[in-house]
């Protein structure tokens, strides 16, 4: 076991490293902003909005990731219309393709955590609400959104982890990921015990610090559940 | 329609949840300043009452006037709905709802509860909204609780915490559906007392509750209801020493 080799080339590693945090934070960021209003749609719209939302949740829940980024990056350049429209720039890089697909595929799962957790809001506070004279919008961005991101919080930093670890996929199509370096050092010497666990040890790092993150936000979310500072915790059951 | 004195009056209001009616037609006026009672048993169609008036519930036919406007009804697939949402805002603005479970914003302090709707609906400044709000906490006796998140208090705390929400809005009218219902014995009277200070400083208050002591001490007027329609009206002395109805006897002296 020689991680000699991996110190040498850690330089690859860290553009790896870029470009995954890069990647995932994009799509997840676009993913989240998507899935906000299609989360409200499908709790308040009508029919026909609803329908197309369902139909693209399907189809992002319905097919591996994998699958889905091939067509982005394979599919798309077999249809001239896409060819000759001024898309295609940005269909041509993989980075882009990667980007596109990874946002899709989060912002489908990510409205539907969202769409469960507006649904679950408590009735009564809704109905306060309307008591007061708020108006439909006014209601959604003040009470049922903040409300609800915070019961959405625990699924969605699952979705987070997720995402990261999906993102090794980016590898398959000529992205220099954390997973691509890794892949680059493994055919350059061979060596793909030294290769992978480092990029395992990245992965985790990234990980830990998204965990952490999280609970800070919970620590400052849910103060409204937590039992007050001056009563004894409760204890688990011996 | 136009006196100024009238607050809210209902004319003929019918309301059915499939096929059980539950409002057979009522009318009714309240007069800026007066503490209303509303008694009945279970199912008699208190609730809905209230609920009519601030349009939480639609009635399917009927007037309804709210400080001389009249709420703009229409039918629309063989339902009837408001016709113009925004004036349903306007009027729900003026009528604040304490309810039988409270219904505070969780995920939001009490500070943050009182001054929500007059920040946002009313548009009032924060500073002036805090200000206010500060006043009508002490006012229900929980100063002390305006950090605090509604789980952390007790259920008349949060009571009193919603009460003074209703009152940040400064509303002609307060509508109480049930608002010790859900309390222990030993927390009504905390509640009791609070809408006993609101009815001598001449609020118009619309209350709807299982608390004989109050219709009958505080309340300037008592409204029965049963099956639907209003069996009795009139004031406390009258109804309570003389009752029209059978029903109403019978409802006393099972209540008592």
């Amino acid at each position: 076991m020689d991680f000699t080799l991996i110190f040498e080339n850690i330089g690859i590693y860290f553009t790896g490293l870029q470009n995954t945090v890069v990647l995932v934070s994009i799509s997840l960021v676009l993913g989240l902003l998507l899935a906000v209003p299609l989360a409200v749609l499908l709790n308040y719209g009508n029919n026909s909005i609803r329908l197309p939302i369902r139909a693209y949740i399907y189809f992002f829940r319905g097919t591996p990731l994998l699958v889905q980024m091939f067509l982005v990056y394979y599919g798309f350049g077999q249809f001239d219309l896409i060819k000759d429209s001024l898309l295609w720039p940005f269909f041509k890089e993989a980075y882009f393709c990667a980007l596109f697909a990874f946002t899709l595929n989060t912002g489908a799962y990510t409205a539907e955590i969202l769409r469960g957790a507006i649904k679950a809001t408590n009735h009564g506070e809704i109905e306060a609400a309307m008591a007061a004279g708020m108006s439909k919008l006014l209601m959604i961005r003040r009470i049922i959104l903040p409300s609800a991101f915070r019961r959405a919080l625990p699924a969605y930093s699952n979705e987070i982890i997720f995402m990261l670890h999906g993102s090794a996929l980016a590898s398959v199509i000529t992205i220099v990921d954390i997973t691509g370096a890794a892949r680059i050092i493994n055919s350059r010497y061979y060596s793909p015990y030294e290769a992978f666990v480092t990029a395992a040890v990245f992965y985790m790092t990234l990980t830990f610090i998204i965990v952490f993150l999280v609970k800070k936000l919970e620590v400052r979310w849910f103060a409204h559940l937590q039992p007050q500072s001056n009563n004894p915790a409760i204890e688990a059951p011996p | 329609m136009n006196d100024r004195n009238i607050s809210v009056v209902l004319e003929d209001i019918h309301k059915r949840f499939d096929a059980n009616e539950v409002l057979k037609g009522i009318s009714l006026s309240a007069r800026s300043g007066e503490v209303i009672s509303v008694l009945g048993p279970s199912g008699s169609g208190k609730s809905t009452l209230l609920r009519c008036i601030n349009l939480l519930e639609i009635p399917d036919s009927g007037r309804l006037f709210v400080s001389g406007e009249e709420v703009l009804l229409k039918r629309s697939r063989n339902r009837t709905m408001p016709a113009d949402m925004k004036q349903v805002e306007r009027i729900r603005s003026k009528l604040s709802m304490v309810f039988q479970q409270f219904n505070l914003w969780s995920h939001m302090t009490i500070l943050q509860n009182v001054i929500e709707a007059p920040v946002h609906v009313l548009k009032i400044p924060k500073d002036k909204a805090i200000q206010r709000a500060r006043m009508y906490l002490d006012k229900v006796g929980i100063p002390d609780k305006a950090d605090a998140y509604p789980v952390h208090l007790s259920g008349g705390q949060q009571q009193r915490a919603a009460i003074a929400r209703a009152l940040a809005m400064e509303p002609e009218v307060i509508l109480f559906d049930e608002p010790t219902s859900a309390l222990d014995p030993e927390l009504v009277g905390e509640v009791l007392q609070v809408m006993h200070t609101l009815a001598d400083e001449g609020r118009t208050m619309i209350v709807v509750t299982h608390e004989m002591g109050f219709a009958r001490e505080v309340s300037s007027r008592v409204i029965f209801l049963d099956g639907g329609l209003v069996m009795e009206d009139g004031s406390p002395a009258e109804v309570f020493e003389h009752p029209a109805t059978e029903r109403f006897s019978a409802f006393i002296k099972a209540m008592v």
